[in-house]
């Protein structure tokens, strides 16, 4: 009976720390829906992904793919973006994605956010670039 | 333009709460059945079980319970196994690093795969390097 009231104990305390840390991520994403507009105003390219896939890829990154789902197929699918960009878009999101929560609730827990961070972009960047650049991919 | 940043607001705290009830389902039954494991002393066992291959990535055994349950179920899951373990910064990190590439693999592959992308390739390069990931923080981390 003890173990069950310690572990119910903690875990309603490490509850609270993620909801602490979750609150802020889902009203600031709030905040960004309504900058959408904006972001797709933007033009550039780079490795294979141009401005169509700006949205899928800052949502994937900050949000997430479980909750961020909506939006990346959404826009995947109704913008002018082709398979292979689809492609990279998607790997690049695979290695690197939820990058906030996932990072935080981690460092709750005692891990060093930083390297974290680093090495999951740096390892996103690298694949992208070596799939962009391999013959593997012709649209 | 008031309007706006009240119902922002409003819609952040309601999917907030909604996320951290998904995240209590998850968290106290796991918490309460590593609490039970490691009562039991299975800890041991399944450390050892596990320990040829959780040393490729520096980590002890029993971490494998936590890449298991971040993999399958979510990151919660593994969470709330991981914090009873009582592991080190490294050996949290390291986890951090393979479970943030790949977790909730059930969940997740039918969402990429709904983008027009294979969805058994991304989970592949997600696994794949998921793994190679954590072997290399490991080698970096020992010439730091």
């Amino acid at each position: 009976m003890e173990i069950i009231i310690t572990a119910l104990k903690d875990s309603f305390s490490l509850i609270l720390k993620l909801f602490i840390i979750i609150l802020p991520l889902t009203i600031s994403y709030e905040f960004l829906k309504h900058k959408q507009s904006q972001i797709e105003k933007i033009r550039f390219s780079i490795f294979g992904i141009t401005h169509n896939g700006l949205v899928p890829l800052i949502t994937g990154i900050i949000i997430g793919l479980t909750y961020g789902a909506g939006i990346i197929i959404h826009s995947i699918r109704t913008s002018n973006i082709n398979k292979k960009e689809a492609f990279l878009i998607l790997l690049f999101l695979s290695v690197c994605h939820a990058m906030i929560e996932d990072t935080l609730i981690f460092v709750v827990i005692g891990a060093n956010g930083f390297i974290l961070i680093a090495f999951r972009f740096a390892l996103a960047i690298i694949l992208t670039y070596l799939m962009y650049k391999s013959k593997l991919l012709k649209s | 333009m008031k309007d706006y940043i009240y119902n922002s607001i409003k819609k952040g705290i309601i999917n907030g709460l909604s996320i951290i009830l998904i995240m209590a389902k998850v968290i106290i039954p796991c918490y309460i059945a590593i609490e039970f494991i490691k009562h039991l002393g299975l800890i041991e066992i399944i450390s050892k079980f596990f320990r040829p291959f959780m040393g490729w990535f520096g980590l002890p055994g029993e971490a494998a319970l936590g890449l298991i349950a971040g993999y399958l179920i979510n990151l919660y899951a593994a969470i709330a196994i991981l914090t009873p373990l009582n592991l080190s910064t490294k050996d949290i990190t390291i986890m951090a690093l393979m479970l943030g590439i790949s977790h909730a693999l059930p969940v997740e592959t039918p969402v990429t795969q709904k983008t027009g992308v294979n969805g058994w390739a991304m989970l592949l390069v997600r696994v794949v390097f998921s793994l190679i990931s954590g072997v290399l923080l490991n080698l970096l981390w020992k010439l730091l």
